[in-house]
């Protein structure tokens, strides 16, 4: 049995959950590991919904934005373009890969470029294997 | 090699009765519809294009407008109302006035008034000098005889000449025809050997007109049949039986059977292509040119002279018959003599020598291509 | 939490979601979570008997929240939402889960897809158990509208508007009114003036009482939101200085258009080298001026056309520009008519003869005796210059696809149909007013079929051709549904903006202020007195960076609560 890699995605409502819905329309096929969170924009992602993710048994993490310049809300990517360093060195210390958690910037047209990086991180992730946060968990339990 | 484009050869082939080929939009239903269009002659797609864009040199070495019989089933489907058949027609026309090495065909092709003059001139000019001959050596009131105004044996020689200046004439165009077609064509060789083979298709083709048959309206192959052969049974009797037929008062049942029903079939035929191009009864007669109409009137005027000559002749009144007689020639020698080598007539010879060529270049593409799969690297 | 009962319904959108996903399967995994009380599929749930069967069980079961698994919920949430209201249930109790473009479209394995619908399904309901009531808020409408561009669609929009009594501002950049059309002769189809079409709207909207028109202005911003926007607009003063004007407005059409491309940048064509070889633009000056010649002065006696000069092409714009074709054919009927004797041919790849009267009018073009010639995709024809014993002045090479024949076209004048291209300042506009482009440059509509007029921005509206390349009746068809949008709220008088913003927990607020400096908007104040920050609702676009953001998690950004998402979390991984 392959296995098969669930990611969550956090996608922007005005760019990049479009552009999704385009791939949808498009009827672009892609790999159906990503499950897809909407928020209004990359900005009111919390560090903490990626860590909550990982934490609940999630192998990778997808976090998708409008290209810098254009945000609905003229600067909310700019934050999450800012935070993310910063959550990605955190889950570095935590032992946590660099290919676990990504961000991408994809806009409302860009159908057949979601699909494409959802395929790519799927393979990614798979060629990782299974989170280690849940052995590390279910270890600590143990322990107790 | 990049082939120059005449936009204004369109306007030329309007003379020659070219109609409306600007509206092809090249759907391509005319050649899917044509009974003989067969690969490598899709017809008449490829002529309207070629003439839409002024490709003139490949125009004139195309044989397809011949292998054209004009059933209009083409005219019938276009969608544009573009007329492709009147369009095949109209470069049938052209290829005539293009063969011809004397320039006369082009001439009568784009003025009427040139041709009905010549046809004029050529009958009172025979007029005058078969009355002339007449008077010269006879007696307007004999007809057979030592004093016949025109004796038979004369009448033949005259006939033979006819014969040899039209055929060289034909002969000569004939050639032309083969070189701008065959021989110049420097992608298909066609050999020796073939020729010889295959040449009884001139013939068949000639005598049967076999692939007219195969129309979907078998009614014009049968008229345009009984027409042609009618013709050429006549054309026989004449160069060949013109004493028995002369000859009186006794009948040669042999020879006036076959002339009787040559000249029925003559009038009859003639008289329907008439109706129909007057009445515009079918898609092929919708147009008709100057050349068209000259090659029925002349044809009718024949015939009827011809049958007015055997009754005159037969009921004694020789005087009359003698100058009917004259007047038979006045049509006859026009036709003969201007008509068949430059004008409508001359697609009896000119069809029958395409569909033979057709079949040579075919066999000889079809024998090039197997060569070039058995030995690829020499190709 | 208090005893819920949550309703699912998954839709099976005909075919397009059952061919994929087992929708039975769907409700049977859902059926276990805490809280459902029922769960059912149906055909097409946004039909009427799938809402009425929605309210029917809203009110049978005393459902307190709906799930509905569906199409995308910028699709249909406004829908359902209407539906819940109709039942008398708030309408932001319900949650969509998007199990048709992100699931059944776009994955072929049936197992795989019903699992991940499954998922989605169950994280709708696990969500919506935290759902909150929220009341819309109800603003005042402005009616004045702000008119970006005095074209053809900016003038049509404008007198709809003013017709109806509303105040417009009609800003233009040029100093004149009447954009691209008023670079053109005729029209297409029937040959119709372009000036007498355009007089008649230039005249109306000048006269206009309504209609404000700032001629040499720009839009410098755009503040505000629906209904209540400030706009400043840079025109002149009378000394010819720039000076700048707040106006009050409700919404905004933009109709900025088009440019045409630039032929130079195709070299095989010569543009720019050869002397007679010009773009449609330049040669509809020479029909309005009522002369076509070449260059030096002499009538043309053969002239060529040539299409898809930028289009469809992967080295400059794939998309058709759409017009040119049946412009293309207008310039031969004004070539010929303006030089009976010439010869004219249009090379083209394919014609395009989409729209009413237009398929006569290609007939009718070939029945002037025009050379159509036609050539493929990215095999250009090529121009040169003729010798000097040529009858012509140029020669272009055409590798001809009807005939399969490589041919010479002789051309004394050629004709560059130029495509249609994204302004330069378009991405300046986009930014201004706050919506999006599409990598050609063209404004992005709400949705490409249903909502062609309205963008992602509530009350801004765009038209023409600025949005994607068109026509002038379609530009204007555009324009007028735009004015008619806007005039079915301002009839209202009031409008409803959604009930979505931020909220700051003022007990929990520390007084750091980091979310006034984060908030784009500058929604959030500080009070210095109480040393807390409050967001100002009516300013409020609920982003939801300020929330991210709060040390002290002072702030919850509604309907996409901490709790909301992580229970979202939860389902979509369980």
């Amino acid at each position: 049995m392959t296995f098969e890699p669930r990611i969550v995605g956090f996608l922007c409502n005005w760019c990049s959950y479009t552009g999704a819905d385009l791939a949808g329309t498009s009827r672009i096929h892609y790999a159906p590991n990503v499950r897809i969170i909407r928020v209004m924009c990359s900005a009111r992602i919390d560090p903490t919904f990626v860590l909550k993710a990982l934490h609940d048994g999630a192998d990778g993490v997808l976090i998708c934005g409008c290209h810098p310049g254009d945000c609905h809300y003229s600067e909310g990517n700019y934050k999450m373009m800012r935070r993310y360093p910063l959550l990605k060195s955190l889950l570095a210390d935590y032992g946590i890969e660099d290919e676990r958690v990504r961000l991408e910037w994809i806009s409302a047209s860009e159908g057949q470029r979601f699909a494409d990086i959802v395929n790519d991180m799927t393979e990614r992730v798979r060629a990782l294997g299974p989170s280690p946060v849940k052995a590390a968990l279910e270890a600590d339990l143990a322990e107790r | 090699m990049a082939i120059r484009a005449n936009p204004k050869l369109i306007t030329e082939l309007e003379i020659y009765g070219a109609q409306d080929v600007s509206k092809c939009y090249h759907c391509g239903n005319c050649s899917a519809i044509c009974p003989f269009s067969k690969e490598p002659y899709i017809f008449p797609r490829r002529s309207m294009r070629s003439l839409q864009m002024g490709l003139e040199a490949k125009l004139e070495s195309d044989l397809e407008p011949w292998l054209c019989y004009y059933c209009g089933e083409c005219s019938a489907e276009c969608p544009r109302d573009a007329e492709p058949g009147e369009t095949m027609m109209s470069l049938r026309r052209w290829l005539t006035a293009r063969y011809d090495f004397t320039g006369i065909a082009r001439l009568f092709y784009l003025s009427a008034k040139a041709e009905i003059l010549a046809v004029i001139l050529v009958a009172l000019i025979t007029g005058a000098g078969f009355l002339l001959y007449g008077f010269s050596q006879g007696s307007i009131t004999q007809y057979n005889g030592p004093d016949a105004f025109l004796p038979a044996s004369s009448i033949h020689i005259f006939d033979w000449i006819l014969a040899a200046v039209l055929l060289a004439l034909l002969l000569t165009n004939c050639a032309r025809m083969w070189w701008f077609t065959v021989g110049r064509d420097t992608k298909v060789h066609v050999p020796l050997s073939a020729y010889i083979t295959k040449i009884y298709l001139l013939p068949m083709h000639f005598f049967t007109q076999m692939r007219y048959a195969r129309c979907e309206q078998k009614r014009p192959w049968v008229i345009h049949l009984v027409l042609m052969l009618s013709y050429v049974t006549m054309l026989v009797l004449i160069m060949f039986f013109l004493a028995p037929m002369w000859s009186g008062p006794a009948i040669d049942w042999r020879v006036h059977v076959f002339g009787l029903a040559a000249t029925a079939g003559l009038l009859v035929t003639t008289i329907v292509f008439l109706r129909k191009r007057l009445k515009k009864t079918e898609v092929q007669y919708q147009h008709s040119h100057e050349t068209d109409w000259m090659f029925l009137v002349l044809l009718i005027v024949v015939a009827a002279t011809g049958l007015m000559q055997f009754t005159l002749h037969r009921v004694g009144l020789e005087t009359a018959a003698n100058i009917n007689y004259v007047i038979h020639m006045m049509a006859v020698v026009p036709m003969l003599l201007l008509e068949v080598p430059f004008s409508k007539w001359s697609h009896m010879a000119y069809r029958p020598l395409a569909m033979y060529f057709a079949d040579l270049k075919t066999e000889a593409m079809v024998s090039k291509e197997r060569e070039a799969v058995r030995a690829p690297q020499a190709a | 939490m208090e005893d819920l009962k949550i309703g699912v319904f998954v839709c099976n959108c005909g075919t397009n979601i059952a061919k994929v996903i087992d929708c039975d399967a769907v409700i049977d995994s859902v059926e276990r979570l805490p809280y459902v009380a029922v769960a059912r599929t149906y055909k097409y749930m946004c039909s009427d008997p799938g809402q009425d069967m929605i309210q029917a069980d809203i009110q049978e079961y005393g459902l307190d929240r709906v799930v509905v698994a569906a199409c995308s919920p910028r699709m249909h949430e406004p829908t359902f939402r209407k539906a819940l209201q109709k039942a008398g249930l708030n309408p932001y109790f319900l949650e969509m889960a998007n199990i048709r473009e992100q699931c059944s479209w776009v994955h072929d394995d049936p197992l795989a897809a019903t699992e991940k619908a499954a998922a989605l399904t169950a994280a709708a309901v696990m969500r919506v158990a935290h759902h909150e009531a929220l009341e819309r808020r109800s603003v005042d409408m402005c009616p004045n509208t702000l008119v970006i561009g005095g074209g053809i669609a900016g003038m049509s929009a404008a007198l709809d508007l003013a017709d109806a009594g509303n105040r417009v501002y009609l800003v233009e950049r040029s100093d004149h009114l009447g954009g691209n059309v008023a670079r053109a002769d005729l029209t297409a189809p029937y040959l119709d003036s372009a000036r007498d079409m355009l007089t008649e709207r230039v005249t109306r909207v000048v006269r206009h009482p309504n209609i404000d028109v700032l001629l040499e202005s720009q839009v410098r911003k755009v503040d505000g939101f629906v209904g209540n926007f400030q706009t400043t607009i840079r025109g002149k003063a009378d000394d010819g200085a720039p000076s700048d004007r707040v106006y009050d407005i409700g919404s905004v059409i933009v109709c900025t258009g088009y440019k045409e491309f630039d032929a130079s940048r195709i070299t095989h064509y010569g543009y720019g080298k050869l002397p007679n070889v010009v773009t449609s633009f330049e040669l509809e000056k020479m029909l309005r001026a009522g002369r076509v010649t070449t260059k030096d002065g002499k009538i043309p006696q053969y002239v060529a056309i040539i299409h898809c000069v930028g289009s469809r092409n992967l080295e400059f714009h794939a998309y058709c520009s759409r017009v040119c074709c049946m412009t293309a054919l207008k310039y031969a009927h004004e070539i010929k008519s303006a030089v009976p004797g010439a010869y004219v041919s249009d090379i083209y790849i394919d014609m395009h003869a989409f729209g009413k009267g237009m398929e006569d009018f290609y007939r009718r073009s070939s029945e002037i005796k025009t050379l159509f010639l036609m050539y493929e995709k990215n095999d250009y024809p090529v121009i040169r210059k003729a010798d000097a014993t040529d009858d012509c002045d140029m020669l272009i090479e055409v590798n001809e696809i009807l005939s399969g024949e490589t041919i010479e076209l002789p051309a004394d004048l050629v004709v560059l149909m130029v495509g249609m291209e994204a302004r330069e300042d378009s991405a300046e506009v986009a930014h201004l007013v706050n919506i999006s482009r599409d990598k050609d440059g063209w404004f992005i509509e709400s949705h490409p079929k249903l909502d062609p007029v309205a963008t992602t921005t509530d009350g801004v509206y765009i038209a023409g051709a600025c949005q994607a390349p068109k026509d002038i009746p379609d530009s204007v068809a555009q324009a007028r549904a735009a004015a008619a949008r806007i005039l079915a709220r301002t009839a209202r008088g009031r409008i409803e903006i959604d009930a979505v913003f931020a909220e700051v927990d003022e007990e929990r607020c520390s007084g750091c202020r980091m979310c006034n400096e984060l908030c784009p908007y500058v929604a959030i104040e500080f009070d210095a007195e109480t040393r807390r920050s409050h967001v100002i609702s009516a300013l409020c676009k609920a982003c939801g960076a300020c929330a991210a953001a709060c040390p002290s998690g002072a702030i919850s950004a509604r309907h996409f609560t901490d709790r909301q998402i992580f229970a979202e979390i939860e389902g979509v991984l369980a």
